[in-house]
């Protein structure tokens, strides 16, 4: 019977089919943070006896709030890093951690073929790895770390065929706000993205952690990337793999996972991405996003436009800003410091600008290129790794009715902070837009630029 | 257990979980005691609850508990006493979420949502999977108030409604290690 790479994944994960269309599906890898897993982990403690179904498949990183900004924080942090040590679990602590999805691939904790699960919703990013990682909340969490499984309802699966090469200054990013505005915010519920085509095959690991970081955010359970070279390079040496024959053997596996040629689809979709423009949102959910220079929707929610204080119609090009944020699980590893570097380097932002590593093996591994001097130099903040304002926690929280650019996933409504509006856009459009203190392309730079030099008298 | 009861009317769509609870308010270890934060960032949340204080049924549009994974949006309804929610479509893991925590989450078409946000209260029986609503009306030609009936039938997850009815998600896998322990060394062993 011919299959989906999605369902050679489950098929050889299901231990036990269940009624009602579910199935107990094992679990090779559970990453545990510390905002979602102290609650399960005592409920285990308190109940059963502090057992744990297997340690090895467990990984364990403090990453929302650290280091801990206040008391709770300071708790949530110990109680985890305590269970962590006692139970002989990896733990990536103050210091050598980041947000989780970042961490978890750079250090080879994630492989093709394997399912992973974290309660926390942005798990799909791993999915870029051909795995089946999904977010799921502390109560599935905690039966994955008693009993190595989850019950699922088997999803659906829809092939995303995208085509054609992005335009000048589009990115991984546009790409992603592109198919969550084509799909619906909701489009994607009860479905695995399964993505395929040449745009695919040519983006870079750290391009389809972006592309699918965003899957959630159209609904899907999950997206899911064929393994390729570029998977399989990516891997090699990676601190959790195995060196030599053994990773090769490994290798043969990844190369020969993919779907059937003639593997049947629940829903098929085909985007054309060819000139793809770089895509910001104007809204209070990322399917309300729409080409930078594109004006806001005339049949957009009023609801949105209350909170985001937009008329419809309105150009969103030159709209003032209060802020600026580079960082997330969506957009902070190394080429999209390098991204919004490029745009920065010998220029000056004009609005507060935050900008987050991923990791603090990115951090450190931006230092050494000098990123951290260009970001610096151009009046930004360079801080630790943290998922940090993103959610609204630490580190760069909006006040009432401040507009922020953001090069994260998310534009709920008190999202950054109650109150607070938020644009998603791509790292390069968030570091035009901070020079400027507006939105902005990178291009528009140029030409402004351009006509700053034409000023120069002679 | 008593799913049914007095309606509060969301009539909204895409109801995300930083609005059923926003992150600053996810800095505990516990699952209990979040009722406070309900709907705290949302617009005219607060009010809302204010004046629907005491219901425990929440009628609602499309996509309810869109975002993050967090259970903490279910436990801060359970934590207010909501036993159900009523909505055309769900998030997935906020679906998943409110049957581990006591929080029926029933399905009906998104044109049978205007009648039921109209309604004051909603009797569910979970067992035979259907709702009853009754309106009280003025009539429209004689002046005198008409009581409207309607009944609505909606399927749950069988398998998670024994979640729903005996919280009992933790010991149904726990019961399930043995097998799963067998499963994993034919695995290992092919």
């Amino acid at each position: 019977v011919s299959q989906s790479l999605f369902e050679k994944v489950w098929a050889a994960h299901v231990v036990e089919e269940l009624p009602g269309g579910n199935a107990l599906v094992f679990v090779d890898r559970v990453v545990a943070h510390e905002i979602t897993t102290p609650q399960g982990a005592l409920e285990i403690e308190r109940h059963y006896g502090d057992k744990l179904f297997d340690s090895d498949r467990i990984v364990a990183i403090n990453d929302h709030v650290s280091p801990a900004k206040d008391m709770e924080t300071a708790i949530q942090a110990k109680v985890l890093r305590d269970w962590a040590k006692r139970h002989g679990i990896a733990l990536h602590d103050i210091g050598q951690n980041g947000i989780c999805h970042v961490v978890v691939p750079e250090r080879g904790y994630v492989e093709p073929g394997m399912t992973l699960a974290c309660g926390d919703s942005h798990t799909c990013t791993l999915g870029a790895f051909g795995a089946f990682a999904l977010g799921i909340g502390s109560t599935a969490q905690a039966g994955a770390m008693l009993a190595g499984c989850l019950v699922l309802q088997r999803p659906k699966v829809m092939r995303v065929t995208i085509e054609g090469r992005l335009g000048h200054d589009a990115t991984a990013k546009d790409l992603a706000l592109y198919v969550i505005a084509t799909l619906g915010f909701k489009g994607g519920t009860g479905y695995v993205l399964e993505y395929r085509g040449s745009t695919i095959e040519a983006l870079s690991m750290d391009e389809r952690m972006t592309l699918c970081n965003m899957a959630i955010e159209a609904g899907a359970t999950t997206a899911m990337c064929p393994p390729d070279e570029t998977t399989i390079s990516y891997l090699r040496g990676r601190e959790r793999q195995p060196g030599g024959d053994a990773f090769e053997t490994k290798a043969e596996r990844w190369r020969a996972l993919k779907a059937d040629a003639d593997a049947v689809y629940d829903r098929e979709l085909y985007v054309d991405v060819d000139g793809l423009c770089p895509m910001v949102s104007w809204g209070t959910n990322p399917g309300e996003s729409v080409a930078l220079d594109a004006t806001v929707p005339h049949d957009a929610d009023p609801a949105s436009l209350e909170y985001m204080e937009l008329a419809p119609g309105q150009a969103l090009r030159s709209l003032p800003l209060d802020q600026a944020f580079i960082g997330s699980c969506t957009n902070s590893r190394l080429s999209d410091l390098r991204a919004a570097a490029d745009v920065l380097r010998g220029r000056t932002v004009t609005i507060p600008t935050i900008v987050t590593p991923g990791s603090q093996a990115v951090k450190r591994a931006a230092e050494r290129e000098g990123l951290h001097d260009v970001f610096q130099d151009a009046g930004a903040l360079w801080t630790h790794s943290s998922c940090g304002p993103c959610l609204g926690m630490s580190m760069g929280v909006l006040a009432p009715g401040a507009r922020c650019i953001s090069s994260t996933n998310r534009n709920f409504p008190g999202r950054m902070g109650t109150g607070g509006r938020v644009h998603l856009a791509s790292p390069a459009v968030v570091a035009a837009s901070a020079v400027l203190g507006r939105i902005a392309s990178p291009n528009d730079l140029h030409a402004v630029s351009a006509m700053t030099e034409t000023a120069v008298p002679a | 257990m008593s799913f049914g009861g007095r309606v509060l009317p969301l009539d909204r769509a895409n109801v995300d979980t930083d609005q059923i609870i926003p992150a600053h308010n996810l800095t505990g270890i516990e699952s209990k005691g979040l009722g406070k934060h309900l709907f705290t960032g949302m617009t005219g949340g607060p009010e809302l609850l204010a004046r629907y204080e005491g219901a425990n049924v929440i009628v609602t549009r499309e996509n309810f508990g869109c975002g993050s994974s967090r259970e903490h949006a279910a436990w801060s309804l359970a934590d207010r006493g909501f036993t159900t929610v009523i909505a055309p479509s769900f998030a997935r893991i906020f679906h998943e979420n409110a049957y581990n925590n006591g929080i029926a989450p029933i399905v009906v078409a998104a044109s049978d949502i205007d009648v039921l946000l109209s309604a004051e209260a909603i009797s569910i029986d979970l067992e035979t999977e259907r709702l009853h609503v009754e309106r009280t009306r003025e009539s429209e030609s004689e002046g005198h108030p008409e009581v409207h009936r309607h009944d609505y039938t909606f399927q749950l997850d069988p398998l998670r409604k024994r979640f729903l009815l005996s919280g009992g998600y933790l010991a149904f896998l726990n019961a399930k290690i043995p097998d799963v322990r067998a499963w994993q060394s034919a695995r290992g062993a092919a």
